[in-house]
């Protein structure tokens, strides 16, 4: 342990390199990470939030709220299934409007029926819609009293927030939680020549003793148009998701390989420089498991320093916002990471500690340690 | 000089690891630079295949092609400031293809667009209505000239008469039919975005030779503001993600290059240091520091060359072995061979780092032993 730490004060620029090398790993690691959660929750996340255990979009749709139209039949059809305790319809666009007196922006409207089948599932802030003309709003993007207008002809609706949601954005447009009517309304206003405005998913409740997945089969088994998932697999098997999982999970691979490569090769040169020093020590009576333990120590000394440096590095760029996404210091990711690495880095000295447990004292006396 | 390579050759297991974690580095900037060229590519493609100058969208769209609209008197605004023959309308819309002999649910995502200006690749006569051009990434669903694809719920069909190259938007693979072809489509299958007759999302405009000034300001002028035009190369980077998803990357990319440097310090550093004794010998047999610290980076700048070429032939190997559709990564020259020169230009800072150690290697202490 003396020995240990001395080396590290002797050596602070081979050791602070290294422990530099290791915290920018982490803190691109961290950052990606967040950068991923970030991107699928902005993807995604007006799904995961609204309240209905099951929707059904069309086949045809490749699982796209904004890209299905379920036609009246096929609603009428899912809505007689065996289970089915309620179904409303669900809507999503994206509108040029304005906030305020602000500028244009964009702004998704998600259009439900009941509260209980599409509406805002938990709120940050405010309350949820008494009726039309009111809306909960993606807390990231809106505030409580926002008046927000559609950009359209002159009966463009209007809607007012009066409540807020967390990680409530879907397809990475800031996002509004509507009734249908102002949804309607809305759909009518931004394209004149419009003259039905159909439902994009039909949201199912299931009746008591039915569970969402056996009311998923029951929905696909009636229709070949049909396409019923659960709320969570409607998030995670929105297209787009899958994509930014596997890209990302590429690139964690061979970071997460990186690090204890870089450690290991380190220590392994290090450790043969010291050659001659180790077998020295081994010679007036050092133990193996105590200069193993010294190695041991170095490396948790070094992969802990390069994840300080990359959690402190990652701490401020978690909380700023990447375009449209909103980034968050994820407390599990770090901890995950952390424990990751730093078994990868102990794993990846082993070469070196088997080297140290190698050195046979009596090349001390042959000079056989330096070489 | 040859001392270095010599050494190299006798003692390539000395390399060996830096080599593979500059490979994985290499491999690690090919692969984000890939990713977003694919990205890019998959998104983009629609917009630079346009032989036009100017987009024009209307004002309130935001400048995003599916919220835009523009009425035949528009039209007859712009057309007055380059003539008719140089305005063409465009329109777009998302649906499921259904191909002969596939499983009801097994859809190919496509966007159809409607044109009337021929794009690069395609003849200057529009196709008949029902018929298409496909892009060739289209191939990899098994579609070929002649196939017929039913788009959408109502399934309606069209004839794929050709192909173009690189004309993807939005990740998907896209067909190119007339505006009628368009209009058709999008009544039966989208009422809610229904376009009446003249009615386009878009138009893209040539400019006039005999013409001066500003076009997009022109036509902006002429619509009295009904408009907003972008050159190709504004639209593109209007497109949502576009910009901060390359900002993002790049900025990836910068600290990835960060460690490669930090590496190659590290490893260099460790290499001279092990060597401070006979870098004294052959000082004082005569070598000059910059000799030797021309030896440091030769020998850097190889073994980059070696990481760097396994890292492109993995990441070309890669290319190959995605499937379409999957992860949106492309391996072209010019990204692998700015990968390259980046990771030769970290190779040759991260050796700065040693060029200290070697000006202070003392040749007296060769004599001396005192090292």
């Amino acid at each position: 342990m003396f020995l240990a730490l001395r080396e590290l004060r002797r050596a602070k620029v081979r050791f602070g390199l290294l422990i530099a090398a290791v915290g920018l790993l982490v803190f691109l690691i961290l950052t990606q990470q967040a950068l991923q959660d970030g991107l699928v929750t902005s993807f995604v996340g007006a799904i995961r939030k609204q309240s209905a255990p099951v929707l059904v979009y069309t086949v045809d749709s490749q699982r796209t709220l904004q890209g299905s139209v379920v036609t009246p039949e096929l609603a009428e059809q899912v809505a007689a299934v065996d289970g089915v305790a309620a179904a409303g319809r669900i809507g999503q666009s994206t509108f040029t409007v304005t906030v305020g007196d602000a500028d244009e922006t964009d702004a998704a409207f998600f259009g439900y029926e009941e509260q209980a089948l599409g509406g805002p599932d938990g709120l940050s802030a405010g309350r949820l819609p008494n009726g039309a003309g009111e809306a909960v709003g993606s807390d990231t993007d809106f505030s409580v009293g926002d008046r927000v207008q559609v950009v359209g002809t002159a009966d463009a609706p209007a809607v007012t927030v009066v409540g807020l949601a967390e990680d409530a954005q879907i397809q990475v447009t800031p996002t509004l939680f509507v009734r249908w009517s102002d949804y309607e309304a809305a759909v009518l206003a931004a394209n004149p020549d419009a003259d039905t405005v159909l439902p994009g998913a039909i949201a199912l409740r299931p009746d008591d003793g039915v569970s969402d997945d056996q009311l998923v089969s029951r929905v696909n088994d009636v229709s070949d148009e049909a396409d019923a998932l659960t709320r969570a697999q409607a998030a995670d098997e929105a297209p787009g998701v899958a994509q930014v999982r596997q890209s990302f999970q590429v690139i964690f691979l061979l970071y997460g390989l990186v690090v204890p490569l870089v450690t290991g090769l380190f220590f392994l040169i290090v450790t043969f420089q010291k050659a001659a020093a180790l077998t020295l020590l081994r010679a007036i009576g050092a133990r193996s498991g105590t200069l193993v333990r010294s190695l041991l120590v170095q490396v948790v000394i070094v992969i802990g320093g390069g994840l300080v440096v990359g959690t402190a590095l990652y701490a401020p760029l978690s909380q700023v916002e990447v375009g449209s996404i909103n980034l968050r210091f994820d407390v599990g990711a770090v901890l995950f990471w952390s424990v990751l690495l730093l078994g990868l880095g102990l794993g990846s000295a082993v070469v070196a500690a088997r080297r140290v447990l190698a050195i046979d004292p009596i090349e001390a006396t042959t000079g056989g340690g330096a070489r | 000089m040859k001392l270095a390579l010599r050494e190299l050759r006798r003692r390539p297991g000395r390399f060996a690891v830096a080599t593979v974690i500059l490979t994985l580095i290499a491999l690690l900037l090919m692969f984000l630079g890939g990713l977003l060229d694919g990205l890019e590519a998959s998104s983009t493609g629609a917009l630079r295949a346009q032989r036009a100058d100017v987009i024009v969208y209307s004002s309130t769209s935001q400048d995003s092609l599916v919220r835009s609209r523009l009425e035949p008197a528009v039209r007859e605004q712009v057309a007055g400031i380059v003539g008719d023959e140089r305005v063409g309308g465009l329109g777009s819309v998302q649906l499921g293809g259904r191909l002969e002999g596939r499983g009801v649910r097994d859809l190919v995502p496509v966007v159809l667009f409607g044109y009337e200006l021929a794009l690069t690749g395609l003849p200057e006569e529009v196709p008949a209505r029902g018929q298409v051009y496909a892009d060739e990434a289209l191939r990899a669903e098994g579609i070929e000239e002649g196939t017929t694809i039913r788009l959408g719920p109502a399934r309606t069909p069209v004839e794929v008469i050709g192909f173009l190259d690189d004309s993807q938007y939005s990740g998907q693979g896209t067909l190119w039919g007339s505006l009628d072809t368009w209009r058709e489509v999008l009544d039966a299958n989208r009422p809610g975005e229904r376009a009446g007759a003249g009615v386009v999302q878009a138009l893209v405009v040539r400019d006039d030779p005999a013409r001066s000034g500003d076009l997009a300001s022109a036509i902006d002028g002429a619509t009295d503001g009904a408009t907003s035009s972008l050159s190709i190369d504004a639209a593109i980077e209007a497109l949502p993600g576009v910009s901060q998803q390359r900002s993002t990357f790049n900025q990836i990319i910068g600290v990835t290059v960060l460690v490669a440097i930090v590496v190659v310090a590290l490893f260099f550093a460790l290499l001279t240091v092990e060597r401070t004794s006979l870098y004294g010998v052959l000082k004082a047999v005569g070598a000059s520091s910059g000799t030797l610290f021309a030896g440091v980076v030769l020998q850097s700048v190889v073994v980059t060359l070696i990481a760097s070429a396994v890292g492109a032939a993995a990441s070309v190997a890669l290319d190959a072995a995605i499937p379409a559709g999957s992860l949106p990564f492309v391996a072209t020259p010019s990204r692998l061979l700015t990968s390259v020169a980046v990771m030769l230009v970290a190779a040759v800072v991260g050796c700065a780092f040693s060029l200290r150690r070697v000006l202070k290697v003392e040749p007296a202490a060769a004599i001396g032993g005192a090292q």
